[in-house]
């Protein structure tokens, strides 16, 4: 066993020579970017883009229409000229399943093999391949729901960074809106409920700070919910809530869980005869209404959304419509997933456009720093601010007889510091 | 008070559905020995289909559910059993847990294709994806009702709960009152007495796989308004069914059934009242996991063989003892070739990927560890993986060299293997395997939910390794420096596989007790596998996460671990280079797939899954099968001069498997010499018979005629039993004949025989332990009748025929096995030591029953070490040496000397061969040498 083990060291060591002197040699010419001539994914008429979204998972949850969202944005700028001159070559999205090892291989192959020059839309619950974006200078555009998008250069979100972080900030827009509902925060108490797992206490921790800071009493507030599946059960979880504001029930239940959750839990509450306000952030989508039981489940629930509800008749929202209809040839069930691909895409573009004819990844950059604009689907947008905090704007919609109706409308509030 | 009602009547439903599946695990546990991990996806597919005929489709929900229940779901559990469960049963635990496990996830991804496809076609299906609040049986929403203040129910509830207790009466009274009930329940005690007794065991596995996915998918119809459609949340419900499984012992349906529903309420009182825990984040979500775990621990059998599936012989190797180059040539070519092309041919994309499979190798290496080495399945090595990258970020981030961190991380990783192995050491098979899936869930909801070991979802950054001039930071070099430390790992692990710690592994994989009586320490070894593969998955895992520049604690879950298994077992977990295989086919193959094949994400997966059907052939992996594969091939080229083979395995040490059977033998033409004689109930005729390998018959005749007893005599080692299996067709002959009443029966299997009238009493207690006395005769003798006569004859098994029948002495269980053939006496009877361990009165009886068949016409085959006892009913007296009759005569005729003689194991002048080493299958004695034939009749 002696010799073989020799002869393999000796192979080691020659390749690792030769690895070393090969990469010395190599380095830096990993992106194509800041040489004249060629940028990559830019040609003299066309930019090439491509996206990552989950479409398929195990846990049945899917972001599919975000790719539809992309395309009926990327279309009509086409349609409109493009942007400098040059048409969007939107290759669709990459499928990531919700596999950190899937979304960091999507990244690769956007940037390696199909060499965009961007990626737009990004929507998964994960993003592994952030780093891998952000070292190779592909300016990237999603929901900035994951840390990934706070603080790197190239990774946007279409509504800037939407998780605070310690010395940052953080978005007062459902305690705000929700005064235009309970008619103040004035002596009202709130119940804040999350699922049982690091991100239910983070979730805890900022609203509990939101809403108390925005006047509120926080009588209850707890990661406790089993975060793996969802509960048969709720009585165990209800009961406590509805006890919490000294034995009387608070005067609003805030659900920071995801759809199914919110289902089980909004039942099992107004089963009991509660009567105070109920609310959460992520139940905003009008495929709900279509099933009876959901649309029982969640009549009366005001939710939050950070875009202009689809309900509110603006001339941003006319368009969207619009476009959508457009790109999926028919009239479809309007979703959030589409607004995130669309103003992923929105985002891109206008920075694009602003970076002008000549456009490089150092241009496109330079463009994004001091961008501004206002009165799109998101609010009123601002670079380099949304990588660091949310655009803070939302409005609160109520389910009422199988319709959403707008409880608070879309406005923008001033975010606080987050201790 | 009201409180506690409410908790343990609404635990009562995810009671119910624990009990549904629980109880469909423990049947078809004991229909085939296996755990069926792919039993939450049968109910998943269930919900899937219900959902789509009913919302898409539009058909009507009760009928629709009906028709799922009970005729689709028991469709697709036959059908698994026809095309694996049923061949899976007979390879080792490892392939068994793997096939399922690649059936987990092709199960759901071939529903969501067909959906597609349907889709496609333009069926009004509807898309399966964000689906929530779904309708199911009932009235959609659901109807509620408050019973009194605080508690309330509602229909969905209400109807799992009648369904529930409806199955439940059902199965009771199919099990407990049905001729089908008593026979399943008679294999699952015995499965091959069922055979005996001319029930095909076959048959009644498949008819527990149909009623066990029919109760998955009655569980998945009831779910779907609860779990919606997620399959992921429907495994995971199984896992947690399991646990009342587990409390079943995974034999006890009437247990299991009960133990589902006191886990939805214990789950339900914990959630209610455990604020004590609030301060551990993921105490509440981990609550099933801890319960499971604890239930293992406390609640399985410890088994002898705790930790270790013994039950998977090695392949051969063929290149044992073959030269190094030969050995690994190939591979070092290869991987030379690899690090080559890095700088020569692949594109920065593929170099990226490549590099990737080259560092999940080093994970996948873990495995060959923990279940090539020790055979102890692990589904927590993403766990292993996780904890040591997660520590090695946080150390990096606090400044830490790159590997100074590494090896922290490693120790890490090594740290919570010792800790899991410790379940280990009292564990084993499935139980092990569950545990450690207990564990990695629970590390996933409690350990890694830690903010300060995690960093919220943001995670550690671990950027790559900087060595001197290498910088890894370039793809190539990554690949390269990653092949550098997988070629090493090989290495290692070979030499440790040759060297004493590694033959202690082996040792304690193939006969702990053995080892153990050879001085090798069973939990040192145990330990020591462990830990050392927690130590590679957490190094591999590092690498990984440099590889992904950054580690989140949701980046390698407990089902993440599950796939890796599946991957690598399908490759072959028994050498290290397999791994390496495996690592680059599970970074390669989905983008070949996607680029070449289809666009579709679900054929792949499919394809992947049904790799569980490949290891049903091949339970070694597709890497190990292809020289198995070759191998055979060339020898059948060669087969016609039978050579020995190099480097047959030590435990056939001389005789190439197989060849034995080529070889022409005259026959004496199947009549026996003496032409009046009646044809014989039974007859061998040259029987060669061995296992895998090993012979022990070489050439036995012998002839059993109606009303006759035959007494076969000889001494331990002799072939007796193996006589026994083959007349009674549990053991196909190599070579030779079975004839029976006259008719070749060769080829005929034990059920076939049984009902042709060839009945073997098997060596100890030919009766079901855990069958009361009356079911046991009820097997046999349908009428009331009949038992009736029993009875009357048996006083002594009358009196207690409502008890188990294992509660009665050795002589009444004998005196059991054989009072239902004295009433419908059979053609043959092969008893084989129907004396053993009985008292001499009892023996007495025995004996005079054994006449009393003869006086009936049965022809008896009769195998005893008692000879002195035995010569008193004897007619023929035939003794077995060395897998030969070397004297066969009546008994009058028979001289003490020759029973000394069979005794001591000397055969017969002339017929004398050593049976240790004999040279490979030279022509037998011709029957002219033997003594034996034309036996004489009385």
């Amino acid at each position: 066993m002696l010799r073989p083990i020799r002869t393999l060291a000796a192979a080691a060591a020659a390749l690792l020579l030769a690895t070393a002197c090969n990469s010395a040699a190599t380095s830096g010419s990993g992106s194509g970017d800041g040489k004249t001539g060629s940028v990559r994914g830019v040609t003299d008429d066309s930019i090439k883009v491509g996206g990552i979204v989950s479409m398929t998972t195990a846990s049945g949850y899917s972001k599919k229409d975000t790719d539809l969202g992309a395309k009926a944005r990327f279309d009509r700028a086409n349609a409109e000229g493009g942007v400098g001159g040059r048409k969007i070559e939107y290759l669709g999205a990459e499928d990531d399943g919700q596999d950190p090892a899937k979304n960091l291989a999507a990244a690769r192959k956007l940037v390696q093999q199909d060499k965009v020059f961007a990626v737009a839309p990004m929507s998964s619950v994960t993003f592994s391949g952030a780093d891998f974006l952000q070292k190779q200078k592909v300016p990237t555009f999603g929901w900035g729901t994951l840390p990934s998008f706070c603080g790197p250069t190239y990774i946007y979100g279409f509504g800037g960074c939407m998780v605070p972080s310690p010395g940052g900030t953080i978005s007062q827009t459902w305690p705000e809106g929700l005064k235009d509902v309970m008619g103040g925060s004035k002596g009202k108490s709130v119940a804040i409920l999350a699922t049982d797992n690091d991100a239910g206490n983070f979730a805890i921790r900022t609203y509990s700070q939101s809403f108390t800071s925005a006047g509120y009493e926080v009588t209850y507030a707890k990661a406790a919910v089993p975060a793996t599946s969802v509960p048969s059960d709720w009585s165990a979880y209800t009961k406590e809530i509805l006890r919490s504001d000294a034995g009387k029930a608070p005067d609003a239940v805030v659900s920071v869980m995801q759809t199914p959750y919110n289902i089980g839990l909004f039942t099992a509450i107004k089963r009991t005869g509660y009567k105070g306000v109920i609310t959460d952030p992520t139940d905003y989508d009008p495929g709900l209404l279509a099933k009876s039981a959901t649309r029982k489940a969640l009549d009366g629930v005001h939710v939050l959304l950070s875009f202009q509800p689809f309900e509110q008749d603006t001339a941003a929202m006319r368009q969207f419509k619009e476009d959508i209809r457009k790109a999926a040839g028919k009239d479809v069930p309007l979703n959030m997933h589409m607004v995130t691909g669309y103003m992923s895409a929105d985002l891109f573009l206008a920075i694009a456009e602003k970076a002008g004819e000549d456009l490089t990844v150092a241009s496109f950059q330079k463009a994004a720093n001091g961008f501004s604009d206002t009165g799109t689907l998101v609010g009123d947008r601002a670079e380099p601010k949304g990588r660091t905090e949310s655009f803070g704007c939302g409005a609160l919609v109520q389910l009422k007889d199988g319709r959403y109706e707008v409880s608070s409308p879309f406005e923008c509030y001033e975010p606080i510091p987050f201790k | 008070m009201s409180d506690l009602l409410g908790f343990v009547l609404s635990g009562l439903v995810s009671g119910a559905l624990y009990a549904l599946l629980a109880t469909g695990l423990v049947l078809s546990y004991s229909a085939s020995g296996l755990f069926n991990f792919a039993h939450g996806a049968t109910a998943y597919l269930c919900a899937l289909a219900f959902y789509e005929l009913h919302s898409g489709f539009g058909w009507p929900a009760v009928p629709t559910a009906l028709l799922l229940v009970c005729v689709v779901a028991p469709a697709l559990g036959w059908g698994l059993d026809r095309l694996m469960f049923r061949k899976l049963a007979r390879v080792g635990e490892t392939a068994q847990i793997v096939a399922t496990i690649g059936l987990l996830v092709a199960l759901p991804a071939l529903g969501l294709w067909v959906v597609e496809l349907l889709e496609g076609a333009g069926a009004p299906v509807k898309p399966a994806e964000n689906q929530f609040g779904l309708p199911g049986v009932g009235p959609s929403p659901a109807t509620s009702w408050q019973l009194v203040d605080g508690v309330g129910v509602d229909s969905d509830q209400l109807i799992t709960w009648v369904c529930t207790a409806v199955v439940a009466v059902g199965l009771w009274v199919l099990m407990r009152h049905t001729p089908l009930g008593l026979k399943l329940r008679a294999a699952v005690d015995n499965r091959t007495l069922v055979e005996l007794r001319g029930m095909s065991a076959d048959r009644l596995s498949s008819v527990a796989w149909m009623l066990s996915s029919a109760l998955a998918g009655l569980a998945g119809v009831l779910a779907t308004p609860l779990l919606g459609l997620s399959a992921h949340d429907f495994t995971l419900f199984l896992f947690v069914s399991a646990t009342a499984a587990v409390l079943g012992r995974f034999a006890s349906i009437p247990l299991a059934f009960a133990g589902g529903l006191g886990l939805g309420v214990l789950q339900n009182l914990v959630a209610g009242y455990a604020s004590f825990a609030d301060g551990i984040t993921g105490f509440r979500t981990a609550v099933p996991f801890l319960i499971l775990f604890a239930g293992l621990l406390f609640l399985t059998r410890r088994q002898r063989t705790a930790g270790t599936a013994a039950s998977d012989a090695p392949p051969i190797d063929y290149l044992a003892g073959r030269s190094w180059a030969r050995r690994w040539g190939p591979w070092a070519v290869a991987a030379v070739l690899l690090a080559v092309a890095f700088y020569t041919v692949t594109t920065p994309f593929w170099s990226g990927i490549l590099a990737q499979g080259l560092a999940i190798s080093l994970v996948f290496i873990s495995f060959t560890v923990v279940t090539g080495l020790g055979a102890m399945v692990s589904l927590a090595q993403a766990t292993f993986v996780t904890g040591a990258a997660l520590v090695a970020g946080l150390l990096m981030s606090h400044g830490w060299p790159f590997a100074a961190a590494a090896l922290a991380g490693t120790c890490a990783a090594a740290l919570l293997g010792a800790l899991v192995a410790l379940p280990a050491l009292r564990l084993g098979g499935r139980s092990l395997a569950l545990a450690t899936l207990a564990l990695a869930f629970l590390a996933d909801q409690v350990l890694f939910q830690m903010g300060w070991l995690r960093n919220g979802d943001t995670g550690w950054e671990i950027p790559r390794a900087l060595f001197g001039p290498v910088d890894l930071n370039d793809d190539r070099a990554m690949g390269v420096a990653m092949l550098v430390l997988v070629t090493v790992a090989v290495a290692g692990l070979s030499a440790l596989r040759g060297s004493p710690s590694g033959r202690a592994m082996l040792a304690v994989r193939s006969a702990p007790a053995a080892a153990m009586a050879s001085g090798v320490s069973v939990v040192r070894t145990k330990l020591l596998l462990f830990t050392l593969s927690a130590g590679l998955a957490g190094f591999g895992g590092v690498m990984y996460a440099s590889y992904n520049t950054r580690i989140t604690a949701t980046d390698f879950t407990a089902m993440t671990g599950l796939i890796w298994l599946a991957v690598v077992v399908a490759a072959g977990v028994r050498r290290p280079q397999f791994a390496v295989v495996a690592g680059l086919v599970f970074a390669l193959v989905p983008h070949l797939v996607s680029d070449y094949v289809t666009e579709s994400v679900h054929l792949p997966v499919i394809l992947f899954g049904l790799a569980g059907l490949a290891l049903a052939n091949d339970p070694d992996g597709y890497c190990a099968a292809l020289p198995v594969r070759l191998h055979r091939r060339r020898a059948a080229v060669f087969a016609s001069p039978p050579h020995p083979v190099t480097g047959a395995p030590p435990q056939t040490p001389d005789r190439p498997s197989g060849s034995s059977s080529n070889s022409p033998r005259l026959r004496p033409g199947g009549a026996p010499r003496r032409a009046e004689v009646v044809t014989p109930a039974l007859e061998l005729r040259g029987v060669h018979a061995g296992y895998g390998g090993v012979h022990v018959l070489h050439g036995v005749d012998l002839a059993v005629h109606p009303g006759e007893i035959l007494a076969l005599l000889g001494p331990n080692g002799a072939g007796k039993s193996t006589t026994c299996k083959v007349a009674a067709g549990l053991l196909a002959p190599s070579a030779g004949a079975v004839h029976v009443g006259g008719r070749d029966a060769t080829r005929e299997g034990v059920v076939r025989r049984s009902r042709a009238g060839v009945v073997l009493a098997p060596e100890g207690r030919g009766i079901f332990p855990n069958l009361t006395i009356e079911e046991n005769l009820a097997l046999r003798l349908t009428g009331k009748d009949q038992r009736d006569a029993v009875y009357e004859r048996f006083a002594g098994l009358a009196a207690r025929r409502r008890l188990v029948a294992g509660s009665l002495s050795g002589g009444e269980q004998q005196m059991l096995a054989l009072a239902p053939l004295l009433l419908r006496p059979p053609q043959v009877l092969i008893a084989d030591e129907p004396s053993l361990g009985l008292a001499p009165r009892v023996v007495e009886e025995v004996f005079r029953l054994l006449a009393e068949l003869r006086e009936a016409g049965t022809a008896l085959l009769l195998v005893e070490e008692k000879a002195a006892e035995v010569l008193g009913i004897a007619d023929t007296v035939a003794y077995l040496a060395q897998g030969r009759v070397s004297w066969c005569g009546p008994r009058d005729q028979v001289q003490t000397d020759r029973l000394t003689e069979a005794y001591l194991g000397i055969a017969a002048p002339g017929t004398h061969r050593p049976a240790q080493a004999p040279e490979p299958q030279g022509p037998a004695p011709g029957p002219q040498a033997s003594p034996t034939r034309g036996v004489v009749r009385p």
